[in-house]
C-alpha cells in the first residue's frame, strides 16, 4: 500500500476483533498508578518508521493517521466517531512532523490510553533550532489567550504556521501538549487527548 | 495496492439552484494550490449568489488545517466585502470536529451561521427516532426471530463474519446474532442516540462482546467501503422516503462478493379472522398514512427491484407470517396494542384526523388483537425479506 515504504509496527494490544472483547470497559476499568502517582498510560500500538521514507510522500500521513485510528478506535464505546476524530489530529502532527527540517532518522508514533484519554508520543529528527521552536510554541499554547490568538489566526493572512496547528489541538480538541527530551537531534512531541468527552 | 490509491479523496460541487457549495470526502492537501479548482468554484459561487450561500461540509469526513484555513479564509474575506451576503455552513453531528471547528466562523464575522443539519432526515424521525417506539421493537424482534435465525443462513449469514447492522434501533438484533452464528464482528448503526445508550446498556449488563454500536446517518456513513460480508437493514428501508439512497450506501459498505439482506412489510397485508373485513380496512389505512408522511410500509414485495436498481445480484426473496401461534399470543396482542398507540394516536392526530375517524381506525387494531386472542382465532403479520450480493 505504501510503495517501497518499509515500516514497522508493533501491536500491543490484540489485533481487531479481538479487541472487541473489552469494549467500552477501559474507561470505566480499574485504574493503574506508578510509583510517582501519574496515572499509567497503558501501550496500544507503535509505528516506527525512516523519517527519509516518511516525507517521501505526503500522503503517507493521512495513511498512518488513518490506519491508526483505525486500530485504536475499536475499544472505544463509538468506535467509528473516535476514530474520524483521532485521525484529524493525529494527522495535523503528522503533518507537523513532515515539516521536520532534518531527514535523517526515525519516525516513532506511539499510542498509549488512560480511561478517556488517547496519549501520542511522536518522535522525529529535528534540529536544534526547531526544538527550541517547538518548546516556545507549546508553552504559548498554554497561555489562557491561546482560543483569541487561534481565532486572529484564521482571519489572519499566512497559511497556518505549525504553531497554529498545535494551537488549534489544544482548541478544538481539548488537547494538552507537551515537549520531552528524546535522544540526540530529535524531538517528542506528547500530546494528550480526551476525545470520548468531545 | 490498497483501496487508498483508488479512492476519490475529495469533491467540491456547486448547486446553483440551491445557493449551496458543498466539500465532501477528505481534504488533505500539502499545498494550497492542490485545491485551486475548489477555491475557484467557491469563488465564482460566493460572485454569483444573493442573499445566502450554504455551504455543505455534512459529508466532508476530514480536512487538514491547512485546507481549512483557506476555505475559512475566502468565507471570511466574502464576508467584509459584502456585508449584504449571509453564509450558513451546514455541518453533520456524526463527524464530531466539524461543528466545533466551522462554529469558531461564527465567533469570527456574525453572517455566519453553522447548522447542524440532522435533526431531520425524514418526515416521521419524530415518532419513529425517540421513546415510544423502543417497546414495540423489543417485542417485534422476539418475534421474528423466531422465522429469521432459520432464514439468516440462506442469505450468507454464517459463523466467522464481520457484519454490519444499519438502523439497529435499541440492538436486539444485533445481540441475537452475536448469540446464534458468532460474526467475528458487529457493527451496529442507528441514528438515535436514546436507542444507543439503551443498546450499550444491555451489552455491559449482560456482558455482551463483538459489537460495537455507533452513531451515524444510514446515508451518509463515516464506515468504509467494502468491508463487511452481510450487512443487514431490517424494517428501515421503507421509513425513508428515498429508500435508495439508504441501499447505496449499504451497496457500498458491503464486500464484492458480500450480502446485503433486508427486512420490510407491506402492512395492508396484516390479516385476521374473525373480524377480518374490519382488520383489513384499518391496516389499508395504515398505509396510506405512512404514505401521508412519505414513508412506504408497503415496500416489502418491491424489495426485488430496490436491489435490482442498486446494482445487487443473485437476488433472493422470501417471506414469512409472523402468527399468534408462534409463541405466546399476549405478544402478539402488545405489538398490534403499540402500533394502534402511535399510528392512531400521534401520527393520525398529526395528519389531522378527525375522533370519527379515529374510532373506526382504532376498532380494526382492537379486532385484530381479538382474533389473536381468542381460541380459535388467527392473526398475523407478513415480513418481506431479500438479500442480493454485491458483484465480484
Ligand atoms: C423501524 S426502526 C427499526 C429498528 C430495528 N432495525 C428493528 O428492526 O427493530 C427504524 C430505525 O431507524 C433509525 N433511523 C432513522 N433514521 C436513521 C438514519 N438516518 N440513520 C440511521 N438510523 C436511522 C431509527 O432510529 C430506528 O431505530
Amino acid at each position: 500500500m505504501m510503495g517501497a515504504v518499509k515500516f514497522s509496527i508493533s501491536e500491543v494490544m490484540a489485533p481487531p476483533g479481538l479487541i472487541s472483547t473489552e469494549q467500552g470497559n477501559m474507561p470505566m476499568g480499574p485504574v493503574q498508578y506508578d510509583l510517582r502517582g501519574e496515572p499509567t498510560f497503558e501501550p496500544m500500538i507503535q509505528v516506527d518508521m525512516e523519517i527519509k521514507a516518511f516525507v517521501s510522500a505526503w500522503k503517507h500521513c493521512d495513511y498512518v493517521s488513518t490506519y491508526m485510528a483505525r486500530m485504536i478506535g475499536q475499544n472505544r464505546s463509538d468506535s467509528v466517531r473516535h476514530s474520524n476524530l483521532f485521525s484529524s489530529a493525529f494527522n495535523e502532527l503528522l503533518e507537523v512532523a513532515f515539516r521536520t527540517r532534518l531527514a535523517d532518522g526515525e519516525l516513532a508514533c506511539r499510542v498509549s490510553r488512560h480511561g478517556a484519554t488517547d496519549r501520542i508520543e511522536l518522535t522525529f529528527p529535528c534540529l536544534p533550532g526547531e526544538r527550541q521552536f517547538y518548546q516556545e510554541a507549546l508553552s504559548q499554547v498554554a497561555g489562557f489567550e491561546a482560543k483569541e490568538r487561534y481565532l486572529n489566526s484564521v482571519s489572519g493572512d499566512l497559511a497556518p504556521s505549525r504553531e497554529i496547528v498545535l494551537l488549534e489541538l489544544a482548541v478544538d480538541y481539548n488537547a494538552t501538549l507537551w515537549v520531552e527530551e528524546a535522544d540526540g537531534d530529535a524531538i517528542k512531541l506528547v500530546v494528550d487527548l480526551p476525545l470520548e468527552g468531545l | 495496492m490498497g483501496p487508498y490509491d483508488l479512492l476519490p479523496r475529495f469533491k467540491a460541487q456547486y448547486d446553483a439552484n440551491n445557493q449551496e457549495f458543498s466539500l465532501s470526502g477528505v481534504v488533505r492537501p500539502q499545498a494550497i494550490d492542490e485545491l485551486g479548482p475548489s477555491i475557484a468554484l467557491l469563488r465564482d459561487a460566493i460572485g454569483r449568489v444573493r442573499g445566502v450561500l450554504y455551504v455543505n461540509v455534512r459529508r466532508l469526513t476530514q480536512m487538514n488545517s491547512a485546507a481549512f484555513h483557506a476555505f475559512s479564509r475566502i468565507i471570511i474575506d466574502a464576508c467584509r466585502a459584502r456585508p449584504d451576503l449571509k453564509f450558513v455552513v451546514i455541518t453533520s453531528s456524526v463527524v464530531g470536529w466539524t461543528s466545533r471547528k466551522f462554529g469558531r466562523l461564527s465567533g469570527i464575522e456574525p453572517n455566519i451561521t453553522v447548522e447542524e443539519y440532522d435533526s431531520q432526515f425524514y418526515p416521521g424521525q419524530g415518532f419513529l427516532e425517540e421513546g415510544a417506539f423502543v417497546p414495540i421493537l423489543r417485542t417485534q424482534t422476539k418475534m421474528t426471530w423466531r422465522h429469521e435465525r432459520a432464514i439468516l443462513p440462506r442469505h450468507g449469514m454464517r459463523p466467522g463474519i464481520v457484519m454490519a447492522d444499519i438502523c439497529c434501533g435499541i440492538g436486539d438484533f444485533a445481540v441475537l446474532v452475536q448469540k446464534e452464528f458468532q460474526p467475528s464482528r458487529i457493527v451496529a448503526l442507528d441514528h438515535s442516540m436514546s436507542s444507543l445508550s439503551y443498546a450499550r446498556r444491555v451489552m455491559k449488563e449482560f456482558d455482551i462482546r463483538g459489537i460495537e454500536y455507533t452513531y451515524g446517518d444510514a446515508s451518509e456513513m463515516l464506515l468504509d467501503e467494502a468491508q463487511f460480508d452481510l450487512v443487514t437493514c431490517r424494517h428501515s428501508l421503507q421509513i425513508f422516503n428515498r429508500p435508495e439512497l439508504i441501499l447505496k450506501e449499504l451497496y457500498r459498505i458491503c464486500k464484492p462478493g458480500g450480502r446485503v439482506y433486508i427486512t420490510n412489510e407491506k402492512n395492508s397485508h396484516c390479516l385476521g379472522e374473525p373480524r377480518a373485513e374490519s382488520i383489513r380496512w384499518t391496516y389499508n389505512e395504515v398505509a396510506k398514512l405512512f404514505r401521508h408522511f412519505e414513508m412506504d410500509v408497503e415496500l416489502g414485495p418491491k424489495s426485488r427491484r430496490y436491489l435490482v436498481e442498486a446494482g445487487f445480484e443473485d437476488i433472493h426473496v422470501e417471506s414469512f407470517m409472523v402468527t399468534n401461534l408462534d409463541g405466546d399470543p399476549q405478544d402478539f396482542a402488545d405489538v398490534i396494542m403499540a402500533w394502534a398507540d402511535v399510528y392512531a394516536g400521534e401520527m393520525a392526530t398529526r395528519r389531522g384526523d378527525g375522533p370519527e375517524f379515529i374510532a373506526r381506525f382504532r376498532q380494526g387494531f382492537q379486532d385484530h388483537i381479538f382474533a389473536a386472542l381468542h381460541p380459535k382465532g388467527y392473526a398475523g403479520w407478513p415480513i418481506w425479506v431479500a438479500s442480493g450480493q454485491r458483484p465480484q
